[in-house]
């Protein structure tokens, strides 16, 4: 009887994400580009896309980038969640609800959208960032180039996708904070923790469960980012210099047309997806003695 | 609780396969409908060509209609893979010069060889665009109309410069643009001559201008040259000649924003691009704004310019060539180049041929290396991070034209 109450969803992941992922792991095995595309019939290859991929420069560097990307987007937004979060259980109902309804506001705008939003607000030409900083006396922003450099293009990047990310953390810490029994926090205090102490070792531990989800899903959804640097970085300026995995994937799979190497780099991309989210994972498992 | 879940997971399940299914649909043909994928300047520029088109088609094959599709040039490519991977391709496909050989080489199109003789003018093509449409001595692609690139500029503030005639040599166009950012000096971030930083079909004009290349070939495989001493003499005098006449970024290309509608909003006295670039200088400046061609270093001669152009191809997986064939026909007709002429495109045969600035500029043009993997150069940005390496300082002209070189002669020798 169990089995049989599993069985729909089984079922159901068998046909969204069992199929794809054995296509793609037969993909990866072929050579399959635009010939093949025309012919509807890949050639079997082995391993080679992986040896050609592995020996690649372009796929460590990136590699390399988009691990210190990662951690500079999940770092970011979940202090930055967390802390809203804290903020919403302390501020006054009204404050709470305009806080809350711009969060969800933000979360509820498209991703194709905010970049467009922008890029007009970092419009080399008339962009209004650079006309207020200007207008501010910061400095001298008129005709400034906010797309200058690579480490400039991926910080936009990290800004937008940190911006659209924190609204999910920041409720969703909120929604778990309601959770922390007051008492607990009371009992700390009668003892005399001081508040640090008092997030530390009582709230933390409660939330654990529920940040633990939130930084695995931030670390799966950042490291295979793709629509925000492909729209905001814009087709023209991508290259080598400042691919993503999500970037270098497309570039390679489907505007080279080697889709047989652009699936290796897929199911390598997953590994090591897995290997970042299962060591978060494992450590956060094991500072909790309880379970 | 747990029921609901499941509930909710089975009603997301089926949502997006509904979702996939529907997207996958828009674009499948339905009986009687032929598909036409043109890239967005008919839509913006000769719409009404694109209707006579229809009409004289739905005239000779009554109870047809046909569908066109606007695409852009950055991803059309990938969608049309993405439908010959679902057999939905469209009957026509609008496609770059540089764009044909690979998808010829691959066997994406359909052999219109033996339509030939029904499209008009088709003895008298434009020999560089019938060659790019023609693979193994078959003829894949039909041409549609070329492009050269022009000084669009403003008479008025060229007159109170003291500009008398358009220039005749590099030298006099630099000399001018100083006069030109002295009388402007007032309007903010003012660019005499605007070009973007990584316009890489106006720098790479300047290359063959001093006789540099691309690629070359040299034994059979391909060659950079971008790091050969005439060429990096064309970069150099491209760096000189943009730092000291446009405003743009040093990282910005030539579609965002548009030349146009930079000058549009009145900061800059010229702009370069395509002819068509004049349908679009706003209400303001339609009767102060004229052509003229690129002049070269060489005084009294023009500066070669890159002659593009577009072919129309059937793709292999139509199942309506002949009538495909037929529409291309209509869609090239006299009486349509003509009006492709009218706009300020080139048309597609000699015997066409007017003496417009437009085309008096494709006298002396040049053309990318035809090579199988060209598109991936262009593609990879290799051209266009080399210029942005060096206007950012990032680089010297000789080390980026050395490593833009490198690269090139690695991704044009794949297999």
């Amino acid at each position: 009887m169990p089995y049989l109450l599993i069985l729909p969803v089984v079922l159901v992941m068998a046909a969204i994400l069992g199929y794809p992922l054995y296509s793609l792991g037969r993909l990866s095995l072929q050579q399959y580009g635009l010939f093949e595309l025309v012919q509807h019939k890949g050639k079997y290859i082995g391993l080679a896309n992986f040896r050609s991929v592995l020996h690649d420069q372009v796929f460590w560097h990136t590699l390399e980038r988009t691990i210190v990307f990662t951690f500079a987007n999940v770092g970011l937004t979940m202090v930055i969640g967390v802390l809203l979060g804290l903020l919403l259980v302390r501020v006054s109902t009204w404050v709470r609800i305009a806080l809350t309804s711009a969060l969800v506001l933000v979360w509820s705008m498209p991703q194709v959208v905010a970049v467009e939003v922008w890029q007009w607000m970092t419009n080399y030409q008339n962009g209004v960032i650079s006309y207020v900083l200007t207008e501010l006396h910061v400095g001298d922003y008129y005709h400034h180039d906010w797309y200058g450099s690579t480490f400039s293009q991926l910080s936009l990047v990290t800004a937008l996708i940190v911006w659209g990310a924190v609204p999910f953390v920041a409720i969703t810490t909120y929604a778990a904070l309601s959770q922390v029994p007051r008492e607990l926090i009371e009992a700390a205090e009668i003892d005399g923790a001081r508040s640090w102490r008092v997030f530390f070792d009582v709230t933390v531990p409660i939330l654990k469960p529920v940040l633990l989800i939130l930084t695995s899903l931030s670390i799966l959804w950042d490291f295979a980012v793709f629509t925000q640097p492909f729209l905001l970085i814009g087709q023209p300026h991508l290259h080598p210099g400042n691919y993503l995995m999500g970037v270098y994937l497309y570039e390679t799979g489907y505007l080279g047309t080697d889709f047989g190497r652009g699936a290796a780099i897929s199911v390598l991309m997953l590994i090591v997806v897995a290997v970042l989210a299962s060591f978060w994972v494992r450590r956060m498992v094991k500072q909790d003695p309880a379970t | 609780m747990r029921l609901r879940i499941i509930a909710a997971a089975s009603i997301v399940a089926v949502l997006g396969v509904v979702a996939a299914t529907a997207s996958a649909g828009t674009s499948r043909q339905t009986a009687n409908k032929l598909t036409v994928w043109l890239q967005v300047d008919a839509q913006s520029g000769w719409p009404d060509l694109v209707a006579a088109a229809n009409q004289q088609f739905q005239a000779d094959h009554p109870g047809w209609t046909v569908d066109v599709q606007y695409q852009n040039w950055g991803d059309h490519l990938q969608k049309f893979d993405a439908t010959i991977a679902a057999n939905t391709s469209p009957d026509v496909i609008e496609m770059g010069n540089t764009e044909m050989v690979k998808y010829m080489a691959a066997g994406a199109f359909a052999d219109i060889s033996s339509f030939k003789g029904n499209f008009a003018n088709s003895a008298n093509w434009l020999a560089g665009l019938a060659k790019s449409g023609t693979y193994g001595g078959k003829l894949y692609g039909v041409p549609y109309y070329a492009g050269s690139r022009v000084v669009t500029y403003r008479t008025d503030l060229y007159q109170k410069a003291g500009i008398k005639a358009a220039p005749t040599s590099l030298a006099q166009f630099m000399t001018d643009a100083k006069k030109l950012a002295a009388t402007n000096a007032k309007v903010k971030g003012f660019s005499p001559v605007y070009s973007a930083g990584t316009d890489w079909y106006f720098a790479m004009a300047f290359v063959y201008d001093f006789g540099g290349s691309i690629a070359t070939t040299h034994a059979g495989k391909w060659v950079g040259s971008l790091d050969s001493k005439k060429s990096i003499a064309g970069l150099t005098a491209w760096k000189n000649f943009w730092q000291a006449t446009s405003k743009a970024s040093p990282t910005s290309d030539e579609n965002n924003p548009a030349p146009y509608n930079v000058y549009s909003q009145g900061t800059a006295a010229s702009i370069i691009g395509p002819g068509w670039f004049s349908c679009c200088v706003g209400n303001k400046y339609k009767t102060t704004t004229a052509q003229f061609v690129m002049p070269s270093h060489t005084p009294n001669k023009p500066m070669p310019g890159f002659l593009g152009g577009s072919d129309l191809a059937v793709p292999a997986g139509s199942s309506n060539k002949a009538l495909a064939a037929d529409w291309i026909k209509d869609f090239t007709s006299t009486s349509n180049e003509k009006g492709l002429q009218a706009k300020g495109n080139i048309p597609n045969a000699t015997n066409l041929l007017g003496t417009s600035v437009n085309e008096r500029a494709a006298a002396r043009s040049w053309f990318v290396p035809a090579a199988k993997h060209w598109v991936d150069v262009e593609n990879g940005n290799i051209l266009r991070n080399m210029l942005s390496e060096i206007l950012t300082g990032k680089l010297t002209v000789a080390q980026a034209a050395q490593s833009a070189s490198a690269n090139i002669t690695s991704v044009l020798n794949q297999s």
